[in-house]
C-alpha cells in the first residue's frame, strides 16, 4: 500500500476551473500528479452517470469544480449542478458510495492556488482511504470482463 | 363500487368516454387492470383494498390512448401520478377523465384536473412507519455496511424491468438503459450494472417519484428498490421543502435558488 | 477508420523541461487509430503549423491532437490551421501538457505519464468528435431601442446614424427623459434642455427613425438577429396626423389641477396636456384617468375648440408588430419618493423635498420659472438643507448600494442655491463625497470654497416641523458626533435611485436577468457591461444601475456600436457549440418524450416545443427543440435529460465518455 497512487479524474467547467488550473500552471505553483483533468462547458453538463462511469474503471477520487455561485458564464448552469449534486451526493451516500472520495469545488479562474490545494488536498485524503477496492471489487465482475472482451 | 359501475357504464353508453380504466378480480385473490370499452362489461370493475397497482402507467401507453377519451378510476397515488404526467404534457382534460377514489372509497367524479390537484394537495405524500423504520436502520450503518446491503439486495436482480413497467413515471420511449452509443448501463445483471440502473432510475424519478411503490410490488424478487425512492423523496423535503406534483410551477430538479444549502463544496 | 496524428510540442523548454515529450510522441503512435504521431520544438510557429498541415494533406489525418499549451490559447490557432488544410477544426483538439503538466509537476517519470494520459483522453475524444459547421443566422436589421431618455435617444441616433432602422418606443407622451427634467448639469451647469432638446428634434426628424411616443413593449418572441416584438401603442385619443400642436385645446381644457410628473407634482397640468413646452413630438394626449369626458361621459371642450378636428375620443390602444435584429433597452431609473423615510417625516412636510423636485424649482422651465420658492407659502428659503445618501447606502432600507450620482448633483444643488439666493445659507450633510470623474472633484470643491456651502460629515436622525421651520436634527462626525441642529426651511433629499417601475416585468418580457435591486444585468461586470445575458439585447444608461449623463451616453454609444456589429453582417456565425435534440426515423421521430422539464432547466430560454406532423397535418409527436440562436452551449439540458435526447456538439456523450474510459483503462 506504501507506493499506492491514487487515480483521481477531474471535471471541471471551462470557464473557471479548466481556467484556475491554467492560472495555477502559469504561476508555476506545484501539485500532485494524480489528477487527470476532463473539460467540460459547464458544471451543468456533468454527468452524474459519468462520475459513476470513473468508479467502474478504476479512479480513487473524484474532483467536480465549477464557478463559484453566481459566477457562472451560463448564469446559472453551477446552480443547477448544484441541486442535482446535492441529491446525487444523498443517494450515493444512502447506497452505500464512499462520498468522501468525491471533492466538489468551487474554484475560480483567479484562484489557481486553491486549485492546488483542491488537488493536494484530495490526494491526500485519498492516500489515506487507500484504493476503492471495494467498488473495483464488483467492477471487475467475471461477467462484466467476459463481456468487455 | 356500484357507483363506479354506474358511472362507468353511462360513460361509455353515451360515448363520452371509450375506455375506462378500472380494476378486476385476477388469479390467486389479487386483482388487475381492466379495460372497460362496452358498456355491459363495466360490471366487472371492482374495487377494494388490493387494488394498489397504479394504473397511471396505462395512460400513456399509445395502445390505450389510441382507444380515444379515457377514464381512469384513480386513487390518491393515481392522481398524484397524472398530475406528475400532465405537468409532463403526456395527458391533458382533453383526453383524460378521473373518476376519483377517496380514502373512505367513495366516487368522486372530477371536472377537470385543476380540480384533481387542488384535491391531492390536502394529503401530504408521507412515508409510512414501517418504511420509516427501514430507513432509519440503514441510515444508521456504516458506509460498508449499506454497501453490502445494497450489493447483496441488488446481486439477484436479472434486470426483468418490471420496475420500469410498473412505474407510470417511466413512460420513455427509449430507456437510457438501452442506450448503447454509449453504453451506459452494462447489459449483463450483474451487480454494478443492476446497482447503476437502480441508481439511474431513482435519479430519473427525483421530483417526480410520488411514492406509489408500483416498483417495489412489481419485483418479482421483492427487492425494496423503492426505498431509494423513499430516501430521495425525505432528501427533497429536508433540503428543498419538499414537493407535490403540480399542473403548473417549478420541477424540483429543474429550478434552483440562488441559496440552495450545501455544506459540503469547498 | 479514424487517422489520428498527435503533435507533441515542447514549447521551448516549457514542456519538455519536465516531460519526455519524445516519449509520450512515441507511446501516442501506439495507439488505436493513431498513423502520426511527433514532437517538435514549437507547434505554434509557422514551420510547426506546416508540419501539422502536410501531415493532415499527406497522411489523409481525419482527427488532430495538438499537445502543447492551453486550448484557452492556442485552439483557434490549431483549429485554423487545420481548416486551412482542409480539415474541420473541430476534428482538432488540444492536450494542454503545459498549464496542466509541465509547469505544475516536477520532472519524473509520473509527470511524463500524466502528459501521456492527457494526450490518450484527446486522442480518444478526437475519434469520436464530428465536423462541425458553424451556424448561419439571418440578421433583421432594424432595432427597437426601448426607453426615449438621453441614453435611449443617444443609441437611436448612433444606429441610425450607422444606416440602420431604428424603432425607438417611450411610455410618456414625451421623450426625453429624466435629463429634460434637469435645470442645469454638472460639473459645467450648462443648461441640460438646451443640450438636449436638439437631440430630441434630431430622433423625431431621422428618417432612420420611426418614434413611438406612449408606447410599450406588449410581448417578444424569437432570438438575436430575428426578434418579433408587439408594441402597443397606448391611445392618445388624438389623430396625431391632422394635430397641429396648436395648443388651443390644452389651454382651455377645464381640469388644471392635475400635479404634473413632468414638474414632479410641484406644478399642474389639464387633462389634455403635453408633459412640457419642449415636448417631441410636440402633440397632446388625453389622460383618460382625470379626464371629465371619460369620468362623466360630457365636457368634449378640446373637441369643440380643436381648429383641425384632430380629438377621438373612441380611440383605442393599437398593436404594432415589428421584426427587429436587435433590442436597446434604456428604461432608466427611477427615485425613492420621501415617504420612504419615516424619520423625515414620511413626505409629509411638503418642504421636505426629493433632488429631482429641486431640480424643477431650479429650473428656467419649472412651476417658479426658476426661482428657488419653496412648495408650501412659495417663500425664498433663507436657509436649506441638503442630505446625501437618503436610502442609498443603507442595508437597513434595502439599498445597500451607492446611488452614484446624488454626490454632483447635491454640489450643483447648493451652488444653484447660492447663486440664485444671495445670503441663503446651505448644508449638506453627507456620508462621503464620492467625486470621481473629470472635473468632479473640483466642481464639489467650488461649492464649498468658492460659494460657501456648509459640508457637515454626518447623517440626520431626524426632521420635524416647529414654529414654521424644519428642524434638522443631524451630527458632525468630524467634530467628535457633535450634534448639529439646524431649523430649515427647505430640506432636500438625495433620494436613492432605484429600478424603474415595471423594470422586472419588462426583463421577463425580454427573458434577460435582472439583480435583486431590480435593475438590468450586464452579462459580464467587467467585459459584458452592455450586453445583457440573452444574445442581441443590449442594455444603456440607468436601467443597469443608476449612472449620471456622461455615462449614460457613453454605455449608450456603447450599445449603439454592438448593434451596428451585429448589423454590419447579412448572417450570424456562431460557434456550432450548442445542444441539438436528436432525429430517428419514423415512427419514433426522436427519442425526446416531449416532458419539457428540460425548458425550465435552460438558461437561455432556448428549448422549444417542435410539432411533428404527418402528411394531413395531424400533429403525431411535440418534441422539444433547441433553437440555434438563443443556445449558448452550457449543456444543463443534457445532463438533465432522462433519456438522453439532447446531445451537445462538442462535448457529446460519446465523446465524454470515451474520455473517461481512456483515462482509466490501461493501454
Amino acid at each position: 500500500m506504501a507506493d499506492f497512487e491514487p487515480k483521481i479524474v477531474a471535471f471541471v467547467c471551462n470557464w473557471c476551473t479548466y481556467a484556475g488550473a491554467d492560472l495555477t500552471g502559469t504561476s508555476r505553483i506545484k501539485y500532485a500528479t494524480n489528477v487527470r483533468i476532463i473539460r467540460f462547458p459547464c458544471t451543468g453538463r456533468i454527468d452524474y452517470m459519468l462520475l459513476l462511469k470513473a468508479f467502474d474503471e478504476g479512479a480513487d477520487g473524484i474532483i467536480v469544480s465549477g464557478c463559484h455561485p453566481n459566477d457562472c458564464h451560463y448564469t446559472s448552469g453551477n446552480f443547477h449542478a448544484r441541486r442535482r449534486w446535492i441529491m446525487f451526493r444523498e443517494l450515493c451516500d444512502f447506497v452505500g458510495i464512499d462520498i468522501n472520495r468525491v471533492l466538489f469545488s468551487w474554484v475560480s479562474a483567479a484562484e489557481g492556488s486553491k486549485w492546488a490545494d483542491v488537488v493536494n488536498t484530495t490526494v491526500t485524503r485519498i492516500r489515506e482511504l487507500g484504493p476503492y477496492t471495494e467498488y473495483q471489487k464488483v467492477a471487475k465482475h467475471p461477467i462484466r470482463e467476459v463481456t468487455n472482451g | 363500487m356500484d357507483e363506479l359501475r354506474k358511472r362507468a357504464k353511462e360513460l361509455l353508453e353515451s360515448k363520452t368516454i371509450s375506455v375506462v380504466i378500472g380494476y378486476e378480480e385476477g388469479t390467486c385473490n389479487r386483482t388487475r387492470a381492466l379495460f372497460v370499452e362496452k358498456p355491459e362489461e363495466a360490471s366487472k370493475l371492482i374495487f377494494d383494498s388490493r387494488c394498489v397497482l397504479n394504473l397511471a402507467t396505462y395512460i400513456t401507453k399509445q395502445e390505450v390512448k389510441a382507444k380515444g377519451k379515457m377514464a381512469i378510476a384513480a386513487t390518491i397515488p393515481v392522481m398524484r401520478s397524472i398530475i406528475q404526467l400532465a405537468y409532463e404534457f403526456q395527458v391533458s382534460d382533453k383526453n383524460l377523465l378521473v373518476l376519483g377514489i377517496t380514502p373512505e372509497s367513495n366516487l368522486m367524479e372530477f371536472k377537470d384536473l385543476l380540480e384533481v390537484e387542488t384535491y391531492i394537495h390536502k394529503f401530504e405524500i408521507e412515508i409510512n412507519a414501517s418504511y420509516r423504520e427501514k430507513l432509519d436502520k440503514l441510515a444508521g450503518m456504516t458506509q460498508t455496511e449499506r454497501w453490502k446491503f445494497w450489493i447483496d439486495e441488488l446481486s439477484p436482480c436479472f434486470k426483468c424491468y418490471a420496475c420500469r413497467a410498473a412505474c407510470p413515471m417511466c413512460y420513455c420511449h427509449r430507456c437510457t438503459v438501452d442506450f448503447n452509443q454509449p453504453q451506459w448501463i452494462p447489459v449483463p445483471s450483474h451487480e454494478l450494472g443492476n446497482l447503476e440502473w437502480h441508481i439511474m432510475r431513482a435519479v430519473h424519478l427525483m421530483g417526480r417519484c410520488i411514492d406509489c411503490d408500483g416498483c417495489a410490488n412489481a419485483c418479482p424478487l421483492g427487492i425494496p428498490i423503492n426505498l431509494l425512492n423513499k430516501r430521495l423523496l425525505e432528501d427533497a423535503k429536508r433540503h428543498f421543502g419538499g414537493y407535490q406534483p403540480v399542473l403548473k410551477g417549478d420541477h424540483l430538479m429543474s429550478t434552483f435558488k440562488p441559496d440552495d444549502k450545501e455544506n459540503f463544496i469547498r | 477508420m479514424s487517422k489520428i496524428g498527435v503533435f507533441v510540442c515542447h514549447c521551448g523548454e516549457n514542456i519538455s523541461a519536465t516531460v519526455d515529450c519524445a516519449k509520450v510522441a512515441e507511446t501516442a503512435a501506439g495507439y488505436d487509430g493513431v498513423v502520426y504521431s511527433i514532437d517538435y520544438k514549437y507547434m505554434c510557429s509557422d514551420p510547426g503549423q506546416s508540419l501539422i498541415k502536410s501531415a493532415i494533406i499527406e497522411k489523409g489525418l481525419t482527427g488532430v491532437v495538438v499537445a502543447s499549451c492551453s486550448p484557452r490559447m492556442h485552439e483557434p490557432t490549431f483549429r485554423k490551421a487545420c481548416a486551412e488544410a482542409g480539415l474541420n477544426p473541430y476534428m482538432c483538439e488540444m492536450a494542454n501538457l503545459r498549464e496542466h503538466c509541465s509547469w505544475v509537476h516536477e520532472k519524473g517519470d509520473a509527470t511524463t505519464e500524466k502528459a501521456i494520459d492527457l494526450v490518450r483522453i484527446l486522442v480518444e475524444k478526437v475519434k469520436k468528435n464530428h465536423s462541425l459547421n458553424a451556424i448561419k443566422v439571418p440578421v433583421t436589421k432594424t432595432a427597437l431601442v426601448i426607453g426615449g431618455g438621453i441614453a435611449g435617444i443617444q443609441a437611436s441616433l448612433d444606429i441610425a446614424n450607422s444606416g440602420h432602422k431604428v424603432i425607438l418606443i417611450e411610455r410618456d407622451p414625451s421623450i426625453g427623459g429624466h435629463m429634460s427634467q434637469l435645470s442645469e448639469t454638472f460639473p459645467t451647469l450648462d443648461c441640460s434642455q438646451c443640450i438636449l432638446t436638439p437631440r430630441m428634434v434630431e430622433v423625431a426628424q431621422h428618417e432612420n427613425i420611426t418614434l413611438y411616443t406612449y408606447a410599450e413593449l406588449e410581448s417578444l418572441e424569437g432570438f438575436v438577429g430575428n426578434f418579433k416584438a408587439k408594441i402597443r401603442r397606448k391611445s392618445k385619443s388624438l389623430d396625431e396626423k391632422i394635430c397641429t400642436g396648436c395648443g388651443q385645446c390644452t389651454t382651455k381644457c377645464p381640469v388644471k389641477k392635475i400635479p404634473s410628473e413632468f414638474n414632479e407634482g410641484l406644478g399642474k397640468r389639464t387633462a389634455i396636456y403635453v408633459p412640457f413646452p419642449q415636448a417631441v413630438p410636440n402633440k397632446p394626449v388625453i389622460d383618460r384617468v382625470n379626464c371629465t369626458y371619460y369620468i362623466k361621459g360630457k365636457c368634449k371642450v378640446c373637441e369643440i375648440v380643436c381648429p383641425t378636428k384632430a380629438i377621438r375620443f373612441d380611440q383605442e390602444d393599437t398593436i404594432v408588430e415589428a421584426e427587429v435584429g436587435a433590442i436597446v433597452v434604456a428604461t432608466g431609473f427611477t427615485v425613492k419618493q420621501p415617504d420612504f423615510f419615516p424619520e423625515y417625516g414620511f413626505g409629509k412636510y411638503p418642504d421636505v423635498i426629493t433632488g429631482l423636485q429641486f431640480e424643477r424649482l431650479a429650473s428656467a422651465s419649472g412651476p417658479t420659472l426658476g426661482e428657488i420658492r419653496r412648495p408650501s407659502d412659495g417663500k425664498v428659503p433663507e436657509k436649506i438643507v441638503f442630505i446625501a445618501c437618503a436610502g442609498s447606502r443603507d442595508p437597513a432600507k434595502g439599498i445597500p448600494y451607492c446611488s452614484k450620482i446624488c454626490c454632483m448633483y447635491i454640489a450643483k444643488h447648493a451652488m444653484l442655491y447660492q447663486h440664485k439666493v444671495h445670503g441663503g445659507k446651505s448644508y449638506v450633510f453627507y456620508m462621503d463625497i464620492r467625486a470621481g470623474g473629470k472635473m468632479y472633484e473640483e466642481f464639489v470643491r467650488r461649492a464649498i470654497e468658492d460659494d460657501g456651502v456648509n459640508y457637515i460629515r454626518g447623517r440626520v436622525s431626524r426632521i420635524y416641523e416647529k414654529n414654521g421651520k424644519l428642524i434638522v436634527k443631524g451630527a458632525d462626525t468630524l467634530l467628535g458626533a457633535m450634534p448639529v441642529d439646524i431649523d430649515a426651511d427647505m430640506v432636500v433629499l438625495a433620494t436613492a435611485g432605484i429600478a424603474n417601475e415595471g423594470s422586472e416585468e419588462l426583463a421577463q418580457k425580454l427573458h434577460t436577468s435582472y439583480d435583486s435591486y431590480h435593475f438590468f444585468s450586464e452579462a459580464h461586470p467587467k467585459l459584458k457591461p452592455v450586453e445583457t445575458n440573452t444574445a442581441g439585447i443590449f442594455l444603456a444608461g440607468a436601467c443597469q444601475s443608476p449612472k449620471d449623463i456622461p455615462e449614460s451616453v457613453a454605455m449608450a454609444s456603447g450599445a449603439a456600436v454592438k448593434v451596428a456589429c451585429l448589423f454590419s453582417q447579412d448572417e450570424l456565425t456562431r460557434e456550432p457549440l450548442i445542444a441539438v435534440v436528436n432525429r430517428q426515423a419514423a415512427p419514433v421521430f426522436s427519442s425526446c418524450v416531449g416532458c419539457f422539464l428540460c425548458v425550465s432547466a435552460c438558461p437561455y430560454q432556448a428549448i422549444e416545443k417542435e410539432e411533428i406532423k404527418n402528411r394531413t397535418g395531424e400533429v403525431i409527436k411535440t418534441i422539444a427543440k433547441v433553437n440555434p440562436g438563443l443556445c449558448q452551449g452550457c449543456g444543463t439540458c443534457v445532463a438533465f435529460c432522462r433519456t438522453k435526447s439532447i446531445d451537445i456538439q462538442g462535448y457529446t456523450h460519446e465523446e465524454m465518455y470515451s474520455e473517461v474510459m481512456a483515462l482509466l483503462n490501461e493501454y
